[in-house]
């Protein structure tokens, strides 16, 4: 599985979201996405990518793209 | 009781946390034991726990007031991806002193070690819990966090944050199947009591033997409640915080 597909399965699995909408989803866009949502977003992230992400960095994830730019700094490429 | 699963005890050299990490090991419960230092005899100990009843013990070692040698402690757990169900923040320091006595700094050091530090470590292990959505968290607080009687401005404040603590954790971690609870024993019989600093220091804190029972908690009794805690028997049981001082009446 590539990054991007492991990046995109992990919203899939915390959001149970249509994949046709995850590009543009953005923390609270949806009633999935809420702060419990959030740290089940983390989770699945830090499993699929075997990181452990800064707190200011969990706080920062406001959406599908700036996650990439945040897991970009975890050597995480897509 | 505990079998198949897995527990870090912080502060688990001594004490209630060596108490404690027997009594799990009695259950069958595998486990993380950390302490500050190295310490021969503890492993000695720990190996022959482990023997008896057939369990793993691992040590960890870590200062907790030190952010980065506990990431680097935890992270390679995390890595291995071997649950943990079970977390107990049983490390502690114990200062008593009346409040116009107390430097400032004596204070945030009680504090740094009692709370924050298991904050921190609270803040890592709770994450992972999240992963598998269960879990079982336990706090050792003190009656002096609930008594609040003079000479507690820093432990027995320290412990009363633990409390508070405990208790909105245990509504935000409901949520992914964790419970948070607290234990606040009455003064206990470990090593710790007993020394003439510390009976000092109990002195100070205004804690003594109030038991009808006229008898200071075994160090087992505490224990006992933390394995019922730490199982799926107390599987309803969140947001607690449980007295064990014999009847005391402050």
């Amino acid at each position: 599985m590539t990054n991007i597909e492991k990046y995109k399965k992990a919203f899939l699995d915390s959001f149970e979201a249509e994949e046709s909408t995850i590009e543009a989803l953005e923390y609270e866009s949806i009633a999935a996405w809420d702060s419990v949502g959030h740290m089940v977003l983390v989770a699945a992230l830090e499993e699929a990518f075997d990181i452990m992400l800064e707190m200011d960095d969990i706080i920062d994830f406001s959406g599908f793209e700036r996650g990439k730019e945040i897991l970009g700094g975890y050597d995480v490429a897509f | 009781m505990l079998t198949n699963k897995t527990a870090l005890i912080t502060g688990s050299n001594r004490g209630i946390g060596f108490s404690i990490l027997e009594n799990f090991a009695k259950h069958g419960c595998n486990i993380y034991a950390h302490s500050r230092k190295e310490n021969e005899d503890f492993k000695m100990r720990t190996k022959e726990i482990a023997l008896k009843y057939g369990v793993k013990i691992n040590h960890i070692i870590f200062d907790l007031r030190n952010s980065n040698d506990m990431r680097a402690a935890i992270m390679p757990i995390i890595k291995s991806k071997i649950s943990i169900d079970i977390l107990v923040n049983s490390a502690g320091i114990i200062h008593g002193g009346l409040f116009q006595m107390t430097p400032v700094s004596d204070i945030r050091n009680v504090f740094d070690i009692n709370f924050f530090g298991m904050l921190e470590i609270t803040q890592l292990v709770s994450r992972y819990m999240v992963r598998n959505k269960k879990g079982s968290i336990i706090n050792i607080a003190s009656v002096a966090g609930i008594d609040l009687s003079a000479g507690n401005s820093a432990y027995g404040v320290s412990k009363a944050a633990v409390i508070a603590f405990s208790k909105t954790l245990s509504d935000e971690l409901s949520k992914y199947g964790i419970r948070v609870n607290a234990i606040a024993p009455s003064l206990t019989n470990t090593e710790m009591a007993n020394t003439s600093e510390a009976k000092k220091e109990r002195e100070l804190l205004s804690m003594s033997i109030n038991s009808p029972f006229e008898r200071m908690a075994e160090p087992n009794e505490i224990a006992d409640l933390a394995s019922f805690l730490a199982s799926d028997n107390s599987s309803f049981i969140n947001g607690q915080v449980i007295r064990i001082d014999g009847g005391n009446k402050f």
